[in-house]
């Protein structure tokens, strides 16, 4: 009887709460048009959780860009307003954040979440709201098989393609020089594994033989006996489809077991401040793909760079860098379409002009496919001298040192 | 009289919940309820073995898992239409459920729940490992069973089905705790030994509660991948969903139908108001434990019965409880 | 070959670590039959607190021990006393895992407001060296902590076995009642006995922070593994643990060199599942598991 009460209670209570107006389904179709007032722009970011660090990098970098814009006046005359939700690193939190942004604070413009496994969650949100999706860090190739319309990932380059210039350096050495056998270790992860097998493809298919190749889940905790199979196999080059964790215990532990390849190649651990304090002197000539480059001298990159520094008081990262790109891009194409309203028409027209234009940003001038896919391709940085410099493509304007190889032994 | 009134308020809840969809005034609130929904069904579900029996599983999670899996794979690698699918996967989910609860029953109370625990753990790395099936880290797309419905009109159809499923499972628990089935099972939680010396099969009573049980949390799973359409291995296999529906029940009171329905009502709110209030920084991790350490401290029973004694006389609480069970 | 012997070497480094990782879990549970979901938690509280003393005085992590292994203790006499303890008894088991998962989700969450989600990391000089033996390497900051593992576990069962409080916490593992009733005081030595249980986890933490990153969520990666250690070794029965945990450690190592990771992990499961069909009372212990 009473528990009845309470039951029925309740939910009287909570729909009481919530029932203003009649007729959900049809009105969120025809959502309305407030010409002045700010401009908002929703943002479902992982604060919490697996991926809060390079989540919160990625808000440091939307911040950075709404702070800028906002000294320039705003973005045609109205001033930025970033509102962010918390998605604990959850599926269903993402798919309810950007339901509730769009629907609830009827934001102008979305920007992505952080990582592959929620930016599809999210951008089947945004695309059944014919929202335009432009995000900062879903790499992986599935991303893009999805059929969506409206996504754009603002970096160079999808996974697979991050160590291009490096597999184009390795195949053109001398081939005394070049390396005979490749062991790769990759962590169960769309984007780890895309970077890794990216290489691994285009090195086997130039007849670098690969001699390991190992995925764990992210449960594993215990990395040396991997390393000791890649020991073993005294392969000439190492690569790791990494995050941190494991980027710092494979290092740590292809020392210990005294396996010395003549190149090592790690993906996002290595870009990571905290890296070379962790692993101790064992960074020197790792390389890593980076989109990003504080030497870069692509136009905007210094003001981000001192602007971040300002703000936040640490060096920027290459997540915010991204998060940055994203403003960047949107920005744009806002200025050319002349509009920034939550319509179908408006952001079509935006979807429309990113696929056939070409952006200038801070990683460089960047372009897409039919699919969203950006068409350039990612830097490499080495540990040089205990520094960050990038040492691929030569030539280029961001370069700041040859590459090294082979590597000093660890 | 008094059965008046509640059938009165019975029928009032149920012609709420029905005009829920069509007073909401956006698709955010729709989408909330349809979760909210899909954890009062998880959480009832749960509380079929929960509540009865007392023995507490942390890893319902990986039936919820293996049932909306179940379900994205027969349709997109064996071709299945999507009810079949449902049911077909919900089924074998069951029978799994009862092969690994002759293994877990055996032990009980404290092993019992390390043994849920490793069930998810298990579960996740197969699926997650079995890449060349389940397509591994780079998660399963389960087709729209509805494919001509936009979103707003697919959160609709949801929010019936999962009430369907919630109703059926409500029913089932109602249906169970009438019986001298659920008598049975009431007596392996005051107990267990006694409960088997009076003649009562306690090994068979357990391993159907758990499989019945299972079975609801994989039909809900499966709802879950036709509406949800994204399935990740880390995301459906984890211990924190199979906490949330122990969470629920506790808080509603796992000895009453209403219960879990009622901590569904509270918790999934009160989890977007913390996350909204305290966002940015990760307080409100500590605020949801703050919250499980209260409720398992000072309301062990959950709210049903303590709003029970605050109304009533304390000497009436216990025959209402039954009355109400 | 030599593949293999490398493996059973690391096996049994990290199997050593994994024993004093889960010897806390088979003290709460020998004296209160409550399993702590927080232990692992702790665990990292214990490497983030010797963190901060590490990377403020520059000494060695574990030099941190005198401060974190007191405090622990402190705090796990309060954890019972102040919350276990306050559980009703008919529904223990069940009550203080929700009640540990809930205190897990606090430390997570205060962790990672005061360190935020970024990772951190106590290298020393030594991290990176091995000794030779051989054709098998052993790592210097495994063989630390496989060291430190087997001092503190001796040192855990010579307080068991000769002091008056270890016969006191023996007698009030095996029945309570009895032991009430020849005048020791349960209550209290259940509190001390949880007091130690975390102390374990103090010189766990630090011996974990030598030898990984770490970040507030990566607690649940040893939730899962811990508890099928205690399982194995049978409930309640710290040498039994002790004795599972190495020989997990060595198969999964030997597992990860010859098949995958995947498998390695899942062996852990796999031994959890097969002592509970054929002895569910564990390998080594008594017969608590079947009871509670």
């Amino acid at each position: 009887m009473v528990s009845f009460r309470n039951g029925v209670a309740a939910l009287a209570l909570t729909s009481l709460a919530i029932s203003a107006c009649g007729g959900a389904a049809q009105e969120a179709a025809a959502p309305s048009a407030t010409a002045a007032g700010p401009v908002k722009i929703g943002i479902s970011l992982p604060l919490t959780g697996d991926f809060s660090e390079p989540g919160k990098g990625i808000q440091e970098g939307y911040q950075v860009w709404a702070d800028m814009v906002n000294a320039k006046g705003g973005l045609l005359g109205r001033k930025v307003e970033l509102i962010f939700r918390d998605d604990a690193s959850d599926p269903n939190k993402v798919s309810s954040d950007y339901e509730s942004l769009i629907s609830q604070d009827k934001v102008n413009l979305v920007f992505g979440p952080f990582s592959s496994r929620l930016v599809i969650p999210a951008a089947q949100v945004a695309e059944s709201y014919d929202m335009l999706f432009v995000e900062p860090a879903g790499a992986a190739k599935e991303v893009f098989e999805q059929g969506f319309e409206r996504l754009f990932y603002a970096a160079p380059a999808i996974a697979s393609d991050h160590y291009n210039y490096l597999a184009e350096y390795l195949l053109a050495l001398p081939a005394d020089k070049r390396p005979r056998t490749a062991a790769y270790a990759s962590l169960d992860d769309p984007f780890a594994m895309g970077t890794a097998y990216g290489l691994r493809d285009k090195l086997a298919a130039g007849g670098i033989k690969t001699v390991v190749d190992e995925v764990y889940p992210p449960e594993t905790t215990d990395f040396a006996p991997i390393a000791a199979k890649i020991a073993a196999a005294k392969p000439d080059l190492v690569v790791g489809g990494t995050q941190f964790e494991d980027s710092v215990g494979l290092v740590r532990a292809l020392q210990e077991l005294g396996s010395q390849p003549r190149m090592a190649a790690f993906s996002t651990g290595p870009t990571l401040a905290e890296f070379p304090a962790a692993v101790k002197g064992a960074a020197e000539h790792i390389v890593s793909p980076v989109g990003w480059a504080v030497s870069s001298g692509f136009p905007g990159n210094d003001a981000f760079v001192k602007r971040y520094k300002e703000m936040f008081k640490t060096d920027a990262n290459e997540d915010a860098a991204n998060g940055f790109t994203v403003g960047q891009i949107v920005e744009a194409a806002v200025n050319a379409v002349k509009c920034v309203e939550q319509t179908k028409e408006c952001q079509t027209k935006l979807a429309d002009h990113i696929r056939q234009g070409s952006f200038e940003t801070i990683v460089g001038p960047l372009s897409f496919d039919d699919k969203g896919r950006p068409e350039q391709a990612h830097m490499i940085q080495q540990y040089i001298d205990g520094k960050v410099e990038i040492v691929l493509p030569e030539g280029s304007k961001a370069q700041t040192a040859k590459l090294v190889y082979p590597k000093k032994e660890w | 009289m008094r059965n008046a009134s509640r059938y009165a308020l019975l029928a009032a809840g149920v012609a709420l919940a029905l005009a829920y969809p069509w007073i909401v005034p956006n698709l955010y609130l729709l989408y909330a309820g349809v979760l909210t929904l899909m954890y009062a069904a998880t959480a009832t579900s749960w509380n079929i073995l929960g509540g009865f029996t007392g023995y507490v599983s942390l890893g319902h999670s990986a039936f919820f898992g293996l049932g909306a899996y179940g379900t994205g794979l027969l349709m997109t690698r064996a071709g299945w239409s999507w009810i079949p699918s449902l049911i077909g996967s919900a089924l074998v989910v069951a029978l799994f459920a009862a092969l690994v609860g002759v293994a877990a029953v055996r032990v009980r109370g404290a092993s019992f729940v390390i043994v849920s625990i490793a069930l998810v753990s298990m579960t996740n790395l197969l699926v997650q490992g079995w890449r060349s099936l389940t397509g591994g880290s780079t998660g399963l797309r389960v087709p729209s069973p509805f494919p001509d419905l936009n979103r707003g009109q697919s959160h609709f159809a949801f929010f019936y089905l999962f009430l369907g499923l919630l109703a059926l499972v409500m029913l089932t628990w109602w249906f169970i705790s009438r019986s001298r089935y659920g008598a049975g099972l009431r007596a392996i939680r005051e107990d267990e030994d006694k409960a088997e010396s009076l003649g009562v099969p306690t090994a068979a009573f357990k391993v159907t509660a758990y499989a019945l049980s299972a079975l609801f949390v994989a039909l809900a799973g499966g709802l879950y991948a036709l509406w949800f359409r994204s399935l990740d291995p880390i995301f459906v296999f984890s211990i924190l969903i199979g906490s949330y529906m122990v969470l629920m029940s506790l808080l509603g009171g796992v000895r009453h139908l209403f219960g879990p329905l009622l901590g569904a009502l509270i918790v999934a709110p009160a989890g977007e108001y913390f996350l909204v209030a305290l966002g940015e920084t990760q307080v409100h991790l500590a605020a949801a434990g703050l919250l499980l350490v209260l409720v398992v401290l000072f309301m062990p029973e959950g709210i049903i019965p303590a709003a029970a004694r605050l109304v009533s006389r304390p000497q009436q609480a216990s025959i209402r409880e039954e009355a109400a069970g | 070959m030599t593949l293999l012997l490398q493996g059973l070497a690391l096996g049994v480094l990290t199997g050593g670590l994994y024993a004093l990782l889960a010897s806390g879990l088979s003290l709460y549970f020998g004296v209160m039959r409550v399993v702590m979901v927080a232990h692992p938690a702790f665990l990292f509280l214990a490497a983030y607190l010797t963190y901060t003393l590490h990377t403020a005085s520059g000494l060695d992590p574990l030099l941190a021990l005198p401060v974190t292994v007191p405090l622990f203790f402190a705090l796990g006499v309060a954890v019972q006393r102040l919350l276990v303890a306050r559980l009703a008894p008919e529904n223990l088991p069940m009550m203080s895992v929700l009640l540990t998962f809930g205190l897990a989700l606090v430390i997570e969450g205060l962790l990672g407001t005061v360190y935020t989600g970024s990772y951190k990391s106590v290298s020393m000089d030594y991290a990176t060296r091995s000794l030779t033996l051989g054709a098998v390497r052993l790592p210097y900051d495994r063989i630390v902590a496989f060291a430190v593992a087997a001092l503190t576990l001796a040192a855990l069962f010579t307080i068991l076995l000769k002091s008056r409080f270890g016969r006191a916490l023996r007698a009030t593992i095996q029945h309570r009642e009895a032991a009430r009733l020849v005048g020791i005081r349960t209550e209290r030595v259940t509190g001390y006995g949880f007091g130690v249980g975390l102390a374990t986890a103090a010189v766990g933490g630090s011996v974990l922070a030598l030898i990984t990153p770490f970040f507030p969520a990566a607690h649940w990666a040893w939730i899962g593994k811990l508890m099928a250690i205690i399982v194995v070794g049978g409930l309640g029965s710290v040498l039994g643990a002790a004795l599972a945990a190495v020989m997990l450690g060595v198969i999964e190592s030997l597992v990860l060199v010859t098949v995958d990771a995947t498998w390695a992990t899942m062996m852990f499961y796999v031994f959890l599942f097969l002592t509970l069909i054929a002895r569910p009372q564990g390998f080594f212990g008594g017969r608590l598991a079947q009871r509670f």
